[in-house]
């Protein structure tokens, strides 16, 4: 980092490339003036790293977007000023704007295929900034775009140039999109949560490309994340808001090491740590074994009999090839793997909501294929889903949600259902109230603690759960598996956790396995993930993953 | 209900509305003459004192035509529509959840109704039937039915993939409860929207068909066959068409903008 210290000084400019004094928004909303932003003040010299970290709502999108003059029409700025190399941006006209955008500040979003036009090719869009902001010809627009990915580490530019974005991998995207970002020599780029929509290994490379280009151009970065762990190997300086209010800034050591703010503290300690773990010891060697699959696959697609008649359409996809796994009684199993690796498919066919070939061994139950699957099978494997927005149905109660179970298996009638019903509230830490509301009146934690609610209504002997944290903000995260493993342990269900977490899942499983496009490449047991025998593509997850926060 | 008297379009439309609506439930009442009744001595008259809206060429009293004449409109537009709901509705419905070869069936035979225009199609089920208003409104309904059937089926679709349902799929919910109880009460507010505003298309498509004397047959008010009656006589008294003429507009605006005004509202984009 010295190097960026003397880019910075070597330039004879001073003043902070970006900066927002006591800056204050608000939205017009039909119940009033909802504010935002709170007198926000944040400044970034030239060739630094300002991580923003916050959870979602607290503004830190609203902070980029008033950055960018993106404000929605129902904004009101209240006061203060932003200022780009000392202008202020708030005094520019809306045709200078248009200059400084993409000129003189960058912007890299969260997900590259949104922000890219399906109807261009990459380097159409790549050289059109070159074209509009540098003056240049086509021509030379295009030689300088391929130099520019060259530096992104796209191995062969000229013919990324000529893709289309959906020939193009998530990474590659996210490439071209920083690419663009850096093609006008910027003075300031917004990145907002460019790597969460990417997996691990890939997102680590996107970092470490970006590390390397601001060294080289000395550019001043705004790097909006909720995820403390990287900002804390990526940013010079953090600043942490809260509702829309900076609660404590400086320098990324000192602020994790020792902070000041509570809020500060609640997120830092939400972090997952694998050191601490949040489960109890593994089950006895002799526990009875709950789940066995054998030979486990499940194909994709595959032609209808119309396309196979007309010989057209593609041939299936194996979401999971011949997976062997195992699950003892009271034990939880982690599935680690990258987004399409094949985790939640091997979760839904055990679920019986996907067809498989090969044999699951499940308590009594020995099923060959979905059709077989019973309704005790069915009671006694109960699945979460990621996203409880999705997983609740909108048009039905908590109560109804979580007494339906209990309706469907004959666990309780009459009114044993309500006090049941009120009995899994309370086990999942919610006021017996909640059983009246419907699921969008509840925050995103609060949701899917009524999933898990209906999972356990079952006394289910397994519980599957897919991804059951990632959509919700850290501090809700760490409560959220604690009271998962509470309920397990008190349950002595087993559990199938499936995450890309890999922090995470080293908390809470007793034994782990890799999952890498379909197969099954890694099984051991929690203790032992760093050692050396560990198969290549588990070692490179662990290497990808930023290191956790020790406070 | 407050949001949607909220919405400016919403509150124009169901201003609108609340007039027709007491036209309809009260017209008859509030008529002050017999809309049948000849007053030989005044035909053809301009708007006076006692013909608010003047008279027709039989000196039958206009403004009691319009007002008992709502209860035929507007129930043949909410029957139509009604009708035309609940077949294309039962087939969208069936068609998305049980998808395979029986959707692509049934959906490439409604692809095949939907090319015909829905007048001509109207105008062809009525030339078959036979006219008069029942025969009229079920033409109707059976020429909404595709469209609507396609926008139940569509929104069935995009429901059937969502987690809830695959989470009762893994309970090991019967279909009929999934159907029921999960899908189908996360499919109306779309078909409502989409009601609300073929209200309007079918007032004035009853309109069409009592202009051209396949719908409502004299001495009906009906809107469409007022016109039709007095059209001989426009220039010599343009009330006797144009009364009814705005009638139907304002009615049909009514239900068009009120519907624009939930397909604002139920969208959740335009929600926080």
């Amino acid at each position: 980092m010295t190097q960026n210290t003397a880019i910075a000084s070597a330039r004879p400019d001073a003043r902070p490339a970006l900066e927002a004094r006591a800056y204050s928004l608000a939205y017009e909303t039909p119940g009033g003036l909802v504010q935002a932003l709170k007198s926000i003040d944040i400044s970034i010299p030239r060739g630094k790293t300002l991580g923003l970290v916050g959870e979602s709502g607290s503004g830190k999108t609203s902070l980029a977007w008033a950055i960018m003059r993106y404000l929605p029409r129902n904004a009101r700025e209240l006061g203060g000023d932003l200022l780009l190399a000392g202008e202020s941006l708030r005094a520019t006209s809306k045709s200078q704007i248009a200059d400084i955008r993409g000129a003189r500040i960058g912007m890299v979003f969260q997900d590259p295929s949104t922000s890219l036009n399906p109807t261009l090719t990459l380097g159409e869009q790549l050289a059109e900034t070159l074209i509009r902001h540098r003056k240049m010809s086509k021509a030379q627009a295009f030689s300088e775009g391929e130099a520019l990915l060259a530096r992104t580490g796209i191995t062969r530019p000229a013919a990324m140039m000529k893709r289309y974005p959906h020939e193009a991998s998530g990474g590659e995207k996210q490439r071209v999109v920083i690419a663009t970002a850096f093609a006008c020599d910027p003075e300031c780029i917004l990145f907002d949560e460019p790597t969460t929509a990417l997996d691990t290994i890939t997102s680590r490379q996107i970092l470490d490309i970006f590390q390397t280009l601001q060294e080289d151009t000395g550019v001043a970065a705004l790097y909006i994340s909720h995820d403390l762990a990287l900002v804390s190997r990526i940013a010079h300086d953090v600043a942490v808001i809260h509702r829309g209010e900076i609660v404590e800034r400086g320098a990324t050591a000192t602020l994790f090491r020792n902070p000041q703010h509570d809020y500060t503290r609640a997120l830092i300690a939400a972090a997952p740590r694998p050191d601490i773990r949040l489960s109890g010891p593994a089950p006895d060697i002799a526990a009875p074994t709950v789940l066995a699959t054998q030979d486990l696959t499940v194909r994709y697609g595959g032609r209808s009999l119309l396309q196979k008649l007309m010989g057209r359409g593609e041939a299936a996809v194996e979401g999971a090839r011949k997976i062997d796994i195992d699950v003892r009684e009271g034990e939880i199993l982690g599935i680690v793997g990258e987004s399409g690796s094949g985790k939640s498919t091997i979760a839904r066919a055990i679920a019986g909501i996907a067809d498989f070939n090969g044999t699951i061994s499940f308590d009594d139950h020995v099923v060959q294929e979905r059709s077989a699957i019973s309704r005790s099978y069915r009671r006694a494997a109960q699945i979460i889903f990621q996203n409880p927005d999705a997983s609740l149905n909108p048009r039905q109660r908590v109560g109804e949600i979580i007494a339906r179970p209990l309706k469907l298996y004959g666990l309780a009638r009459g009114s044993g259902i309500e006090a049941r019903v009120a009995e899994l509230l309370a086990q999942v830490r919610l006021p017996a109230d909640f059983a009246g509301r419907y699921p969008h009146q509840l925050s995103g934690g609060e949701k899917q603690r009524v999933a898990i609610a209906r999972a356990f209504a079952a006394r289910p002997k397994l519980v599957i759960c897919d991804e059951i944290t990632s959509s919700l903000d850290v501090s809700v995260q760490a409560a959220v598996a604690r009271l998962l493993v509470d309920l397990q342990a008190e349950s002595k269900a087993s559990c199938l956790f499936i995450t890309h977490d890999l922090n995470l899942v080293r908390q809470l499983a007793h034994r782990i396995a890799v999952v890498y496009r379909g197969d099954l490449v890694d099984l051991f047991e929690a203790a032992d993930f760093d050692a050396q025998k560990r198969h290549p593509y588990t070692r490179a997850l662990l290497e990808a993953m930023p290191p956790p926060i020790h406070p | 209900m407050r949001e949607l008297l909220r919405h400016p379009t919403g509150l124009a439309g169901a201003v609108l509305l609340a007039i027709i609506a007491v036209m309809t439930i009260f017209g008859p009442l509030i008529a002050p003459y017999d809309p049948q009744q000849f007053h030989p001595l005044s035909r053809l008259q301009g708007p006076s004192v006692a013909y608010w809206l003047g008279t027709d060429q039989f000196g039958r009293d206009i403004l009691s035509r319009i007002l008992t004449g709502a209860r035929s409109t507007i129930l043949f537009g909410l029957g139509a529509t009604m009708a035309g709901v609940a077949a294309g509705g039962a087939i969208g419905l069936i068609a998305g959840a049980i998808g395979g070869a029986v959707d692509s069936l049934i959906m490439r035979l409604l692809d095949g109704l939907l090319a015909v225009p829905d007048l001509l199609f109207t105008l062809l089920i009525v030339t078959v039937l036979g006219g008069g208003s029942g025969h009229a409104m079920l033409a109707v309904a059976i020429a909404f039915m595709p469209g609507l059937a396609r926008i139940a089926r569509s929104t069935v679709l995009s429901v059937r993939t969502r987690e809830f349902v695959l989470a009762a799929q893994a309970r090991g919910e019967s279909p009929a409860y999934v159907i029921a109880c999960e899908i189908m009460p996360n499919t109306i507010a779309p078909i409502i929207v989409e009601a609300t505003i073929r209200v309007s298309f079918a007032i004035m498509l009853g309109a069409t068909l009592g202009f051209l004397g396949l719908g409502a047959q004299p001495p009906s008010t009906e809107w469409g066959l007022m016109i039709a009656e007095a059209r001989q006589y426009m220039f010599r008294n343009p009330i006797c068409v144009a009364a009814p003429g705005v009638a139907i507009a304002l009615a049909a605006l009514g239900f068009n903008l009120l519907g624009d005004a939930l397909r604002d509202l139920t969208d959740p984009r335009g929600r926080r």
